[in-house]
């Protein structure tokens, strides 16, 4: 290698999708990377961000095609990667040049292979050692990325660690060949707050010790800004932005690049409308001046008041007595006033889930509460729960799963309708067309299926269902985090002003605490199937008392 | 793992019960009398009665429920006589009274109502023959399905892969019997002399100087006649689980760590292929266990399927009833199998 030339060079690059619609999903892109600094690559679902990524370890779906020059250079060596074609040829460079860290722990590692063997195997493809030092290199590596009892953690099966456990295994299998570039494709994007600042300081660590050059592929420009020294911005496949990370986020020279600070949920927006991508390209400007939306009145009428409320699982079972149980929502007691946004925030598994379905009757209540407009829910009849189901309604999560793909969306918005007879027959299409048009969907819509929609407009259609039955209350359960930051906030948007429109009060659920301090009144914080603080979404969001919570605070992502 | 295969013996055991106590219900229940067919046509009262009694019939439904299951249960309760001693061929742990004593025994079948031998013993003498066709069958179609499953997985698509369909729907479309007939006339027939097979025979053999002799070459023909079937399923099911398999995230992890192709597919893609494979390829075993009524009349082999078969046409009750506990005992066993296997290649099933 001569002096300053860097790690990787990446000229040129197009990728290209053959078939009966050929399209490019990069536009000829090029990018240099030197040696121990980081690069991330930042843009939104469809930009072409990680087909970038995957076209540098040749791991491109076999319809794709790659033009252009990519260079990797090592102390001894280049390659050409544009050159290499089979898997033979790539196994010089996979593994033992390039490392590379996915989204998905869940689904990146084996399920039937033992992680210390499957550590193992990456070693051994990388090193001259026998299968006996291998194993012991893979003890001493899960050392090195933290894990407690490494000769323990050898021995376990991937289901039988944590999402962030599986990922520390994983930047092991990355970093244990020391090769010269690290690629790491959204690697904390699945994982809780807390456990993505432990990773992400895991990695810095590491890149500084074995001077790997990074190229770290983000959707979140705070996370990118923490960790990258330049910064890339993708749109459309094609380069908006590219620079030193201060710059890049200080002077956005592109509006996309401005549109996307603008429309993360922050403290100033607070009560106003989010900025949304479209405003900025239209005009053109890197400034918009948020507009003011009405505020819903509060009131101090009760209209949920949930006490001591415990939803239990079984966890072992005797023959016929069930003797132990797993507590996923522990003496939980709150108030929720019509017309009020309460957040709830936690992370996976601390209950919030069970908790909403809890609240909607789709999972039995062990305990306690649950009374709705002075009404018992907990352990109440079918026929009770037929009338207030028409009241509360709920926004799943998933905007992908929670639809029948095999019902056209009018369907899907006409069934709830017709179940609880909301208008006469005759009237359920227009009633359907006057709700797509609630949600901004083109009426056309209506005999679609849910496939033939964006996340965004899915998520729509799961709002439009939700309103069909005319409810009170909607619980929305991680309804934007599957989104995009551009369509958050449109979504965001939107459900503030239906809010308005219909009076509607809201059980907000989020682990996106910038999310839940933009849309909510009150925040209640939840860990381990216990509320352990609440309070104002001021309050508890800045000044927090519990030490969970700081801690939750202190994790975020912010930008620099 | 010790958990989990506890539970499922138990379950093993407790569906046992229930198909004893269906058969035994269901063959009580049938409009056909077992002393004329013991008898034959013509018999006089007095005969009749006693044979009634011999077989216990003139006792109430219950109290032959009870001595049903205290017939086919290993450790049995029986009288200690050397009459009941020579008819159950038991030995005794300890007495219990005077009169009666706790014995280990094998099953009791009772015994063929034609010919007066012991059930235990005709079925016994047909189990080697089909169980060895079975195993052939299973383990020719299993190995070569798996292969030609990879081989078009791995070229979806192209020419091999359309090939190995093609073949595998063809396999699966044609009747047992036909491709039996098939086979024989081919191989044993119109080949006689390249590959010096016969177009029937068992594994024993009968010579008229030298008596009795294995003949394991007369197998190949109708294990290649069952396993066509089997084969072609299995060709599909592992194609097409190693499709979706090759689809996952691991797999792209694997690549990514520099293995080589080989090891991708053999060590990463297919154990988590298989389970489908294996719930097919046991349940197929399990199948052919039971005798292979078709093959084994057209190869004139000697097994199961045949014996139940004949004594299904003469109401011979007592073989029918051996024939059906047995396939079910089988199925029971091979199903447990199976449990394990599914445990040892995926350590996620040991949970339940």
């Amino acid at each position: 290698m001569h002096g300053n030339e860097p790690i990787l060079a990446v000229e040129d690059v197009a990728i290209t999708f053959d078939g009966k619609q050929p399209f490019t999903a990069v536009h000829q892109i090029s990018f240099a990377i030197g040696r121990g600094k980081t690069l991330a690559i930042v843009g939104e679902s469809g930009s072409g961000k990680s087909l970038t990524a995957l076209s540098l370890m040749g791991l491109l779906p076999a319809t794709a095609s790659v033009k252009g020059r990519m260079f990797l250079n090592t102390v001894d060596d280049t390659y050409a990667l544009h050159e290499l074609k089979d898997t033979h040829q790539w196994m010089q460079v996979r593994g033992r040049k390039a490392g590379m860290i996915f989204q998905e722990p869940m689904s990146a590692l084996n399920p039937v292979l033992k992680v210390g063997s499957q550590l193992a195997e990456a070693i051994l493809a990388g090193h001259d050692v026998t299968l006996h030092e291998a194993n012991k290199l893979a003890v001493s590596w899960l050392d090195k990325v933290q894990l407690p009892f490494p000769e323990k953690i050898y021995h376990r099966y991937p289901h039988q660690l944590s999402g962030g456990q599986k990922q520390r295994v994983m930047i092991a299998m990355a970093m244990c060949n020391d090769p010269v570039l690290l690629i790491a494709d959204e690697p904390t994007t699945a994982l809780d707050v807390t456990v993505q600042a432990d990773i992400i300081q895991l990695m810095k660590q590491l890149q500084q010790t074995h001077h790997t050059a990074m190229l770290f592929i983000t959707h979140d420009l705070a996370l990118a800004s923490t960790i990258a020294d330049e910064v890339l911005v993708l749109y459309k496949g094609e380069i908006v932005e590219y620079g030193a990370t201060a710059q890049v986020l200080h002077a956005p020279k592109h509006p996309y690049t401005a549109a996307l600070l603008a429309c993360r949920p922050s403290a100033q927006q607070k009560n106003k409308k989010l900025p949304v991508v479209e405003d900025f390209l239209d005009t053109g400007v890197s400034t918009i001046k948020p507009e003011g939306m009405p505020p819903v009145q509060v009131t101090n009428a009760e209209l949920l008041k949930v006490k001591d409320l415990n939803v239990w699982f079984v966890g072992r079972k005797e023959p016929g007595k069930p003797v132990s149980y797993f507590k996923a929502v522990d003496d939980v007691s709150f108030t929720l006033h019509k017309g009020e946004v309460l957040g709830l925030v936690g992370e996976s598994g601390c209950g919030k889930s069970t908790l909403s379905r809890s609240l909607i009757g789709l999972l039995p209540v062990h305990s306690g509460s649950i009374l709705y407009n002075n009404k018992e829910l907990a352990h109440a009849a079918p026929k009770v729960w037929y009338d207030v189901r028409r009241d509360i309604q709920m926004i799943f999560q998933d905007p992908y799963a929670s639809l029948n793909p095999r019902l056209t969306i009018g369907d899907a918005i006409m069934e709830p309708m017709r179940v609880h007879n909301i208008v006469p027959v005759k009237q359920l299409q227009q009633e359907m067309l006057r709700l797509l048009d609630l949600v901004h969907l083109p009426a056309d819509a209506a005999h679609r299926y849910p496939h033939q929609f964006s996340g965004g407009q899915r998520q729509r259609i799961g709002i439009a269902r939700a309103l069909a039955l005319q409810p009170k209350l909607l619980i929305c359960d991680e309804s934007v985090s599957a989104l995009d930051v551009s369509v958050q906030a449109q979504i965001l948007n939107l459900l503030k002003e239906l809010q308005y429109e219909f009076q509607l009060t809201y059980l907000f659920i989020s682990h996106d605490l910038g999310v839940v301090y933009y849309i909510s009144d009150r925040v209640m914080v939840m860990q381990t199937g216990k509320i352990v603080e609440a309070g104002t979404a001021e309050q508890v969001l800045k000044h927090p008392v519990n030490e969970y919570t700081g801690k939750l605070v202190g994790a975020m992502p912010k930008l620099l | 793992m010790v958990t989990y295969l506890a539970k499922r013996i138990r379950y093993s055991l407790l569906v046992l019960l229930g198909v004893v106590t269906v058969v035994f219900f269901l063959f009580n229940v049938l409009p056909a009398d077992p002393v004329r067919l013991t008898m034959g046509q013509r018999t006089d009262f007095k005969t009749a009665q006693n044979i009634q009694h011999d077989l216990g019939l003139d006792k109430p439904l219950w109290t032959r429920y009870a001595l049903f299951l205290n017939d086919l249960s290993p450790i049995a309760v029986h009288e200690r006589s050397d009459a009941a001693k020579q008819m159950y061929g038991y030995i005794q742990l300890f007495p219990v009274s005077g009169k009666y004593a706790l014995t280990l025994q094998w099953p009791y079948l009772g015994r063929s109502y034609r010919t007066r031998r012991e059930v235990t013993s005709v079925l016994g003498e047909a189990l080697p023959g089909t169980m060895l066709l079975a195993l052939a069958a299973m383990v020719f179609a299993t190995i070569a399905g798996i292969a030609l499953g990879i081989v078009a997985a791995l070229n979806k698509g192209k020419i091999a892969d359309t090939i190995a369909l093609t073949a595998s729907v063809v396999g699966i479309s044609m009747p047992s019997f036909f491709a039996g007939l098939l086979i024989a006339y081919i191989f044993g027939y119109l080949l006689h002399s390249v590959t010096g097979l016969n177009m029937t025979g068992s594994l024993w053999d009968y010579d008229a100087f030298t008596g009795r002799h294995l003949a394991v070459r007369n197998m190949i023909l109708p294990a290649l006649a069952l396993g066509i079937r089997p084969l072609a399923i299995i060709t599909q099911l592992t194609r097409s689980a190693l499709l979706d398999v090759l689809q996952q995230d691991y797999i792209r992890t694997a690549y990514a760590k520099g293995l080589p192709k080989y090891k991708v597919v053999l060590r990463h893609a297919l154990p988590n292929a298989l389970n489908p494979v294996i719930t097919a390829v046991t349940g197929w075993l399990a199948e052919l266990l039971a005798g292979a009524f078709f093959i084994e009349y057209i190869f004139g082999w000697k097994g199961i399927g045949k014996i139940t078969v004949d004594a299904l046409d003469k109401f011979d009750f007592p073989l029918v009833m051996g024939a059906v506990l047995l396939t079910a005992f089988i199925f029971i066993v091979i199903n447990l199998l199976t449990d394990m296997l599914y445990g040892m290649l995926d350590p996620r099933v040991r949970l339940y």
